[in-house]
């Protein structure tokens, strides 16, 4: 994807060309939800930067290029923010970019939902179209890809324009040129296309197409070319792997559990913070405390409830916590959650939480400490008897 | 985000993907101002674009850069970054009686282990520098990465550059190469390389170099950088309750120490907190209902650090917009969009409350290239998130107590912690293969040092002397019973107590005066008087009753609020001076521990009004010694408090005090200089002679701001001097006292690593090269790691040999008043931060004159 030789474009697009590319996919991503994305020619990861905001469902997220120093750039801003690990997401999500060919076939690319391939065939060879779109709607044979290249009709209309926009391009076709091709993929591969493209010409030159244009392939159904291997994470056998992030998610079980458990003591707490201070108002007030009621008299209730020094939550009441029903679900799922924990302790009836109390503090530090002093080493030598630091400054 | 790519973001085209949406450009007024003189820290060479034409770069950025030794700053291009390590400050060079040796003699060795390592290089490393020009220049700094980058095999893999300096391990073949690229559409770009530098290991350049080396290394751990240090994201503490997550990390910096380049790291951990702001917000207008809340809140959160949810920067708050919600719009290149819109669009983020009022942070950074800052940004509370604590919580025992049983490591753990990091770190091939491309490595172990133990003082108490363990470094119980220096009867005296206290009231009475009798303090009946509990009534009592001849004032308040607190102090620090004792009535709720408390209240009330408790021997006449310490307020307006707190007599027992509030871009010291003057005059009165020595410990220095000490503070102390007659002139030394520092200490005992003993020494090894300075541990704590003081004499025409600066400095220590055994820096310090905080905390005004020769405030 190009962006740096859009100097003369500039001034025609706002928002500028590149970001207009950008914003199609992220449309298309809203519309049609994938889950699998892979870039093809992904440069400096703008794209992949991109959709990690505007994920809606996808968990695999991938680039390739050729070019390893541009993808290495930029490598860091792909990387999970401080957020992404204080509130881990609840869909899972992996970054990966790969050093490689997109004329050359390799395993990690097959099984994806959609293949981007942004201003990227107009850089190869003519003789190696044919070879780029047997690799990716043969053999990587995704759900959908997205192809964007410029059109040549619109060049007349970029001022101080000679020849094509970029002089690494091979090749650039006019719109027939493309739908030649496309169609002819769909026939070969068995997908249907639809042509758009973004970048409108100004005034009344609205008959030499987009400045861009943009075919989008979906394959038809029931057609797939091969075994598609979702599950297994394996290692590239072609391309090099040059960076990797899994990032923090609900999924994971660790992450998942101590979320829960955060919220869940916190809600608890908060709980049993609102009964103490009900508790003291009540005291004050001089009124029996109806509280210290034995276990048997409260089993089961849902009430905030205390009992040898201990206070009773139920689950119930923590239940009704949007963000703990939104991590849990159903409360069944709660208390299988919470059972083997070892951070929460439950009553035998698994129906509240025990915590602390924390009324009766314990005793200060300052009276229980004299702790481990003594003679560990001979107490150094006190030799201060009349000294007098004037008389030794020379 | 990393410092490399926070740069970067920053030079970024505006309104693409800045951070900081709804910045808007300073109020005329701000760029009106005159702009400060650059310090000397901030020169940077020209870098994020190429400001001149090719050619002309050449002879005066040369002849900078060939200096070698000058300040060139590599990394965070645009903006202007503080030297927190107060580097290039040579002081003591100017000190003739330190240049051959700083190092003192007294007490016994002790064989230590501290937190650093060496950095080992092969010989005759060097990093070499490269001028790198463009023809025709290229304007985006990527770009020029990228075309540079190109040449791989001539460069090689290790390499840094800045898009103007290039830096590399080895020696190009030529001194000018000439490499030619071609950008992606074909325009070829003619690249001249020319060594500019060789820069020896030690130089300044190089070891921000090694700093950028190994941040880029912490990342490989995969560790997150929040503000300047890197934390690991995967191994979180949580404390649910308080809704906290702490993230264990490192505090980490590479510098010339006295003999080597050393890695100096240490534990650190941030506190972070799972809510957002708007959360924060809701919970708050909870509590405190819509009337208070708009009070409450700025109080709570000004001055806090948020974290935002869309980037990894940090923001402080500074106010915030009430009159602005999501739905307000912006300047977006030539359009206006709205925030909602903004973060829709940009990142996908949706906003949920449109009628949240915004955060407004003022960005300090530079704008691209230099350009003024961008004004003030304005966030989202959504998507911001809190970090670290607020004072209330701080104050909130309950939660201090959770976190230090987290947080607090012994030497132990804390050693082990190092040791696991420094695994880590050779067990990383990613890491590894980084510091050997550039020929470097770190030596895997601590560093083992020397250190010495000080004798333990002799406490005089009148015609009495006694000794305490030099392990516990407390007195408490030696000094029972015994009666003190000097202690003022108590005549005239009112007791304020609310009616629930009333019982309390009289056990403490009785209390006092059971303990007062062996102390020597004489104590008559107290006036007792009862008020209601509220702050009105409080205050009205006070009037009432508080006359001319009232000596002491205590009070007895029910609960630990601070309103009741302040209010008491308020009116008899300022309005009616009197010394004062607020009792908290919980602390005198359990009758084992009254005695022990009274005892301690006794004393306290004693000092307040005069009294002298211990002293030690000093063994220099005619001197002054000067405690300065500040307190920043960030409630009140960002006013800094400055307290300055100067002895009077030999015995160290009496001392001047004075607080003076200053606003905004003044700086401390003027304030002080007239307190120092009226701390002489009040010498004089009590000696009738000037002192010949005046030592000044300034506590309180940030990071980064020796160079103003030295530069700005220093002339000024002796300007205030001059003013007490021109042929008046005493020795005189100032002392830098730094508490909070990486340094970390361990003594191997017995087998077990502990805490080194108080009264040890470091004044080898891990001091530095061009500073008189040393470390002194002189408190002892119960658990977890001591942390070691920081001196650093950066002014001294007094001729005091080293050895007895260091013995000074730590019977100082041992005259704090408020504790009965020796803390952490010398007692005016202490002094001057307790006075600094009264006033910051509490008092908000300059306390009345009448009160200065009391310890009034403790």
């Amino acid at each position: 994807m190009c962006r740096n030789g859009s100097d003369r474009m500039a001034a025609l697009f706002s928002p500028p060309l590149y970001l207009q590319r950008y914003q199609f996919v992220i449309e298309y991503v809203k519309r049609f939800i994938p889950r699998k994305v892979i870039d093809l020619g992904c440069a400096d990861c703008g794209l992949l930067r991109k959709l990690k905001f505007h994920r809606n469902a996808i968990e695999v997220l991938a680039g390739v290029d050729i070019d390893c120093a541009a993808l290495r750039e930029r490598v860091n801003a792909l990387a999970p923010l401080t957020i992404d690990y204080l509130q881990p997401s609840p869909r899972p999500l992996t970054i990966e970019l790969y050093q490689g060919s997109v004329t050359e076939r390799e395993p990690c690319t097959q099984g994806f939902d959609l293949v981007t391939c942004m201003e990227l065939i107009e850089h190869l060879q003519l003789w190696e179209v044919e070879g780029f779109s047997n690799v990716v709607f043969g053999y990587m044979n995704p759900c959908a890809v997205i192809i964007s290249t410029p059109n040549v009709e619109f060049n007349p209309l970029l001022p101080g324009l000679r020849g094509f926009r970029n002089k690494d391009h091979k090749f650039e076709w006019t719109r027939a040129e493309f739908q030649t091709w496309a169609l002819g993929v769909c026939m070969e591969y068995g997908y249907s296309v639809e042509f758009t493209g973004v970048g409108v010409a100004p005034g009344q030159n609205r008959d030499v197409g987009f400045c861009t244009q943009i075919a989008v392939f979906q394959r038809d159904a029931g057609v797939s070319n091969g075994p598609v291997n979702n599950a297994v994470q394996m290692e590239p056998t072609v391309y090099r792997l040059l960076y990797r992030v899994v990032y923090p998610s609900l999924c994971d079980n660790n992450i998942f559990q101590r979320t829960l458990v955060c919220q869940v003591l916190y809600r608890a707490e908060s709980l049993k913070r609102e009964f103490e201070l009900g508790e003291q108002s009540m005291q004050s007030d001089l009124t029996a405390c109806a509280h210290s009621l034995p276990p048997d008299v409260v089993a089961g209730s849902t009430v905030v409830y205390r009992h040898r020094s201990h206070v009773f939550v139920p689950l119930q009441h923590v239940w009704t916590d949007p963000k703990v029903q939104a991590l849990c679900g159903n409360i069944h799922r709660l208390r299988q959650a919470l059972m083997d924990d070892s951070r929460v302790q439950l009553d035998t009836d698994r129906d509240a939480i025990i915590l602390p109390d924390e009324g009766e503090e314990e005793e200060d530090e300052e009276e229980t400490g004299e702790c481990e002093e003594g003679n560990l080493t001979p107490s150094p030598v006190i030799d201060n008897s009349e000294e007098d630091w004037e008389t030794e400054i020379g | 985000m990393t410092g490399r790519a926070r740069a970067r973001s920053r030079g970024r085209a505006r309104g693409q993907e800045t951070g900081a949406p709804g910045a808007q450009p300073p109020p005329s007024e701000e760029a009106a101002r005159p702009v400060p003189p650059p310090s000397a820290e901030g020169e940077l060479v020209g870098r994020g674009r190429q400001r001149r034409a090719p050619g002309a770069v050449a002879s005066e950025a040369l002849l900078q850069i060939s200096a070698g030794f000058q300040q060139v700053k590599i990394g965070e291009r645009g903006g202007r970054r503080r030297d927190f390590h107060d580097a290039g400050v040579h002081t003591r060079q100017l000190m003739e009686h330190v240049k051959e040796s700083k190092t003192g003699v007294s007490g016994s060795k002790i064989e230590l282990r501290a937190n650093f390592m060496r950095l080992l290089s092969r010989p005759q490393w060097a990093l070499y520098q490269y001028h790198v020009d463009f023809k025709p220049p290229m304007e985006s700094r990527r770009l020029r990465s990228a075309l540079l980058f190109q040449h791989d095999e001539t460069l090689g893999k290790a390499r840094t550059f800045d898009g103007a300096i290039l830096f590399l391990p080895h020696r190009l073949h030529n001194t000018e190469t000439v490499l030619c690229s071609e950008t992606r559409h074909g325009e070829r770009v003619q690249i001249t390389v020319t060594l500019t530098n060789e820069l020896p290991p030690s130089s300044p350049v190089c070891l921000q170099f090694y700093n950028i080396i190994f941040r880029r290394i912490l990342r490989m751990l995969n560790m997150q950088q929040i503000g300047r240090h890197y934390y690991n994201p995967d191994d979180p503490l949580n404390i649910p309750q308080h809704r906290l997550t702490i993230w264990p990390g490192f505090v980490t910096n590479i510098l010339q120490y006295e003999s080597s380049i050393m890695l100096c790291t240490d534990v650190s951990h941030k506190v972070l907190r799972s809510e957002t702001v708007l959360d924060f917000m809701y919970n708050l207008r909870k509590q405190c209902g819509d009337q208070r809340f708009p009070d409450a809140c700025t109080k709570e959160l000004v001055g806090l650090i948020v974290l935002t949810k869309y980037n990894n920067k940090t923001y402080r708050i500074d106010d915030i917009a009430w009159d602005h919600t999501p739905n307000n719009t912006f300047k977006r290149g030539d359009a206006d969009i709205s925030f909602k819109d903004y973060y829709k669009t940009q990142y996908g983020l949706d906003i949920t409350d449109g009628n949240q009022v915004l955060l407004v942070s003022e960005v300090k950074r530079m704008g691209p290239s230099g350009a003024p800052p961008p004004g003030p940004a304005l966030l989202i509370p959504e998507f911001c998130y809190l970090t670290g604590l607020t004072d209330k919580m701080r104050n909130d025992f309950n939660i201090m107590k959770d976190l230090s049983s987290h947080t607090r490591l012994t030497p132990e753990q804390r050693e082990s912690r190092l040791n696991r990091f420094i695994t880590n770190i050779s067990r990383n091939t990613e890491a590894q293969n980084e510091l050997s491309t550039w020929g470097l490595s770190f030596e895997n172990k601590l560093l083992g040092l020397t250190g010495r133990v000080l004798p333990a003082e002799r406490i005089l108490q009148g015609s009495r002397t006694y000794d305490y363990n030099p392990w516990a470094a407390d007195w408490s119980k030696e000094m029972r019973g015994l009666p003190l220096i000097s202690s003022m009867p108590l005549e005239s005296w009112l007791m304020f107590y609310t009616r629930r206290n009333s019982d309390v009231a009289q056990s403490l009475l009785q209390t006092l005066n059971r303990v007062s009798g062996p102390m020597g303090i004489r104590m008559q009946r107290a006036v007792m008087i009862e008020y209601e509990d509220r702050q009105e009534s409080l205050l009205r009592a006070l009037q009432q009753n508080v006359g001319p001849d009232t000596q002491m004032v205590v009070v007895i308040l029910p609960t630990n609020r601070k309103d009741k607190y302040d209010c008491v102090k308020k009116y008899l620090c300022v309005d009616c001076p009197t010394p004062s004792q607020c009792v908290v009535s919980r602390t005198l709720s359990r009758p084992q521990a009254l005695m022990t408390v009274a005892t301690k209240i006794a004393l306290q009330m004693n000092c307040k009004m005069g009294g002298e408790l211990w002293s030690i021997e000093i063994p220099l006449k005619q001197l002054m010694i000067v405690g300065i310490d500040c307190y920043h307020d960030t409630a009140a307006g960002k006013r800094s408090i400055g307290a300055l707190v100067a002895s009077l007599n030999h015995g160290m027992s009496r001392w001047f005090s004075k607080c003076v509030l200053q606003s905004r871009g003044q700086e401390i010291i003027d304030g002080l200089k007239g307190a120092l003057k009226g701390a002489l005059k009040a010498y004089w009165k009590y000696n009738n002679c000037l002192p010949s020595r005046i030592i000044v410990y300034r506590d309180g220095v940030g990071d980064g701001m020796l160079q103003s000490v030295v530069n700005y503070e220093v002339p000024q102390i002796m300007q205030s001097i001059k003013t007490m007659g021109e042929d008046y002139m005493p020795k005189l030394t100032v002392v830098v006292v730094k508490k909070r520092i990486a340094s970390r200490f361990f003594a191997r005992i017995d087998g077990k690593l502990t805490n080194p003993p108080p009264g040890t020494v470091i004044d080898t090894e891990v001091t530095r090269p061009e500073w008189y300075d040393f470390f002194i541990v002189s408190q002892a704590v119960r658990c977890g790691s001591v942390s070691p003081t920081h001196y650093n004499v950066v002014f001294d025409n007094s001729g005091l040999k080293p050895d007895h600066m260091q013995r000074l400095t730590y019977k100082l220590c041992h005259m704090y008043y408020n504790w009965q055994g020796i803390v952490r820096v010398p007692a005016p310090c202490q002094y001057a931060h307790k006075l600094a905080f009264l006033v910051g905390q509490s008092i908000h005004k300059e306390p009345n004159i009448n009160l200065d020769d009391f310890l009034y405030y403790l």
